[in-house]
């Protein structure tokens, strides 16, 4: 007979897990990953040959300084092998074609989209892992939860909507409609929650009161949002704005189409995510030395396995996402470790800009930091002779026309403070710049162009 | 804190779904109906094991 002590907690969707000692859920984790990397040893040619050639078989897997000898998989090598046999997905495939059940492909944001295939299995797995983030935001079968997503071919809130449903709730898919009709079923409906982008959660909010004269914090009963695709829902000032706009809590994921849904913020909010350590192992890596970091507040390169992901695996990814542990326990009672401020940049985004680092996401920390501003912006970077030249377009809300002066001096304030850099500043008239309803893209760096 | 005694018989329950909808596939005769219905409870049945059973030794 095997006692399991757990937190006796509505809070918890999985207490056994959840709440699990630090050291039993390492022993879990290494445990896991030699079952993943057995199975993908054994169902695919590519990652067999992947650890033949360094001399590495499932077996030699013991300790957590093992795992982090295990050869990294890039986003680059899928695109290799992809679009060979077994059509569309290539030696990657661990099942037979015809148990393939979900296609799903990168949104193709650094390059070539990536195609992802799923079983039944995975995909009631996608359904799990967004339970575990749904549940600690305080969703429960009481809910009625308004999806407004296109459903189409990238995975985004494809399994919100499955994960909510296994909760139980009564979900809405606001398929094709516009956003004025969304928004217009969702006060008929009186959903309670909803998920978007940080970028279509404001964009909702405009329309609402631009548009319609609702006001969503008084008109709507949407009081939980979840966020995905953007950071901008761990940006303060962002989220600050859409929890203004909506009278809503606004809560962080972060997921991919290559890994799964790996990280939630809780009810808790504690300025960072929880990682679903029975489902995924993170480690950081120092970008320089590639050595694991374990102390908090020090930034690396995400690596990432998915345990449980069978058709197509995800082992040891280098997903080249930025992230720091953080040095706090959550007060949720949760012991899987937290990472502190979302994903704080992509290796391959945070960029020298007359010689220092900046990561566009202190950007949209500043701008959305002063409120006479609107939610839209736009940063280019160019090369002047050998000089670096960033430019930023931002829009003045109409009530603030009058205060243009006084709303540049306090966007230069935040962005020195947030970035230690000086601006080309111009001002456009509200509505000017793009509107994006999926992943924005904001920050153009021209120099490699020239 | 609260305890459950007895994960391992959890654990025997679950292990008991997955034999008896392996049972349906095997005497199935190829009927869809059965056949892919248990193959769903097999899916669901791994998720189980994800929450419990991965727990247990």
């Amino acid at each position: 007979m095997e006692a399991a002590m757990f937190a006796k907690s509505e809070k918890f969707w999985n207490p056994l897990l959840e709440t699990l000692p630090k050291e039993k859920i390492r022993e879990l984790q290494v445990k896991k990953f030699r079952r993943i990397m057995k199975w993908a040893f054994e169902h695919s040619k590519f990652h067999h040959q992947l650890y033949k050639h360094v001399g590495m078989e499932p077996g030699d897997i013991k300790t957590m300084e093992d795992i982090a000898q295990v050869p990294k998989v890039e986003k680059g090598m899928m695109r290799g092998i992809q679009k060979k046999d077994p059509y569309p997905y290539g030696d990657m495939l661990c099942v037979p074609l015809e148990n393939v059940s979900e296609f799903r492909q990168t949104s193709g944001t650094t390059g070539q989209p990536v195609y992802q295939p799923d079983t039944w299995q995975d995909w009631e797995w996608w359904a799990e892992a967004w339970a575990y983030i749904l549940y600690s935001q305080g969703y429960r079968k009481s809910d009625r939860v308004f999806i407004p997503f296109g459903y189409n071919i990238f995975v985004a809130f494809w399994a919100g909507h499955y994960g909510a449903e296994k909760l139980g709730c009564e979900v809405v898919p606001g398929g094709v409609l516009n956003t004025e009709a969304r928004l217009l079923k969702m006060q008929e409906l009186k959903a309670t929650a909803t998920m978007a982008t940080p970028t279509y959660i404001l964009s909702m909010a405009d329309t609402a009161r631009k548009k319609l004269g609702i006001d969503p914090a008084k008109d709507l009963n949407v009081r939980k949002i979840t966020c995905a695709g953007e950071p901008g829902a761990s940006i303060p000032a962002t989220k600050k704005r859409m929890e203004e706009a909506w009278g809503a809590k606004v809560y962080d994921h972060i997921g991919a189409t290559e890994i799964g849904a790996w990280s939630y913020e809780c009810e808790e909010q504690p300025g960072g995510l929880h990682v679903n350590e029975g489902l995924f192992l993170v480690q950081i890596e120092d970008v320089e030395t590639g050595e694991i970091i374990e102390t908090p507040n020090k930034r690396g390169k995400m690596v990432i396995t998915a345990f449980d992901r069978l058709a197509q695996p995800c082992i040891r990814f280098d997903s080249k996402d930025i992230i720091m542990w953080h040095e706090q326990e959550c007060p949720c009672g949760r012991t899987f470790r937290m990472i502190k401020g979302g994903v704080v940049g992509r290796a391959d985004d945070i960029t020298k800009v007359k010689g220092v680092l900046l990561a566009p996401t202190a950007i949209e920390e500043a701008v959305r930091g002063v409120p006479e501003l609107g939610d839209e912006y736009e940063v280019t970077v160019t090369k002047k002779g050998d000089t670096d030249d960033i430019s930023l377009k931002v829009e003045l809300q109409t009530e603030a026309e009058d205060l243009k002066e006084e709303v540049l001096a306090k966007l230069i304030d935040q962005l020195r403070l947030k970035t230690n850099l000086r601006y080309n500043i111009s001002f456009h008239p509200y509505g000017s710049l793009p509107r994006y309803d999926v992943k924005a893209k904001r920050f153009k760096d021209l120099r490699k162009a020239h | 804190m609260d305890t459950i005694s007895d994960i391992k018989e959890l654990g025997k329950m679950i292990a008991d779904i997955e034999t008896t909808a392996k049972g349906l596939i095997e005497k199935s005769q190829g009927i869809q109906a059965i056949e892919r219905n248990a193959e769903r409870i097999l899916a669901s049945t791994a998720m189980l094991k994800i929450n419990v059973n991965d727990l247990i030794d």
